[in-house]
């Protein structure tokens, strides 16, 4: 169970780095920064996200998951949940 | 309404790899993921695809449906080398593809009228450069067709994230859509 959430934004950032066309919102991305509207990731490459996501914690996010990860909070709720189901 | 959505077909190639594990499961039909399977050019299937969801979706929203992330809530259906259909719950929205060497390009349409398309090459890469460049270019071309002074036109979006093309302030009944996508990029006006 990954409680440190500093250290959860650092992997998401990490992740999302490859494919975010925002530098600006990217240095200085919080909880807030939604992954389309400010870091400006394009729809095909926020489906490599997801995949990312989901090969790093080892989950599996269904359809509802990745309908609710539109930014950083949203997508650590998602994590978290699927973390401690497994 | 009307939607559009633009692929750069060399853009898409190097930044998406759509052979990746799990990539097509994530945003096609099982029915979408045959079309592709049994298609002769899989990846221009795929692309098309993803086009013809991007332009039905931009409709969804501009009929004040909630956005969503879930490509697989838009099914399409092919029913010519153009021609197409996307269902989105309840809701049949028409689609025309257009596939030239460098680019897909797509527009969705409820209630066709007259539609007004431009397709431009665009210098730049930098994403904000495309976007005030497209703009511009709408308002030009409005001005130019529709004898109006340049300075009294402006794109506003509505809080649905909508453009639309306001005179002297007061929003204008013509819906519009814009795209870009690497080189390329294109504005659709239906006139209503």
């Amino acid at each position: 169970m990954i409680s440190d959430k500093e250290l959860m934004i650092n992997e998401l950032k990490t992740i999302v780095e490859p494919y975010i066309q925002d530098k600006e919102a990217f240095e200085n991305l919080h909880e807030e920064t939604d992954f389309m509207n400010d870091l400006k990731i394009n729809s095909a490459n926020l489906i490599d996200v997801i995949l990312d996501v989901e090969d790093k914690y080892d989950i599996e996010l269904d359809n509802d998951s990745m309908d609710k990860m539109l930014n950083i909070k949203a997508a650590l709720e998602v994590i978290n949940a699927k973390v401690s189901e497994k | 309404m009307i939607g559009n959505d633009i692929i750069d077909i060399h853009e898409t190639r190097t930044s998406t790899n759509w052979n990746r594990v799990g990539f097509t499961e994530k945003i096609f039909t099982s029915k979408e993921r045959s079309i592709i399977a049994d298609s002769a050019d899989p990846f221009t299937a795929v692309w098309r695809l993803w086009s013809m969801k991007e332009s039905a979706y931009k409709i969804f929203i501009q009929g004040g449906g909630k956005p969503f992330f879930n490509p697989t809530k838009l099914e399409c259906n092919f029913h010519s080398s153009k021609k197409g259909v996307v269902k989105i719950d309840t809701r049949i929205i028409e689609t025309s593809t257009i596939i030239s060497s460098d680019y897909i390009f797509s527009t969705a349409v409820i209630n066709y009228a007259d539609i007004d398309t431009s397709i431009f090459q665009l210098n730049e890469s930098n994403g904000k450069y495309q976007s005030d460049f497209m703009r511009q270019q709408v308002l030009n071309d409005f001005a130019v067709s529709h004898s109006l002074h340049g300075g009294d036109l402006k794109i506003q979006k509505t809080k649905a994230g909508v453009p639309k093309i306001h005179y002297r302030n007061n929003p204008l009944d013509a819906s519009l859509s814009i795209t870009h996508h690497g080189k390329f990029g294109a504005y659709s006006i239906l006139k209503n």
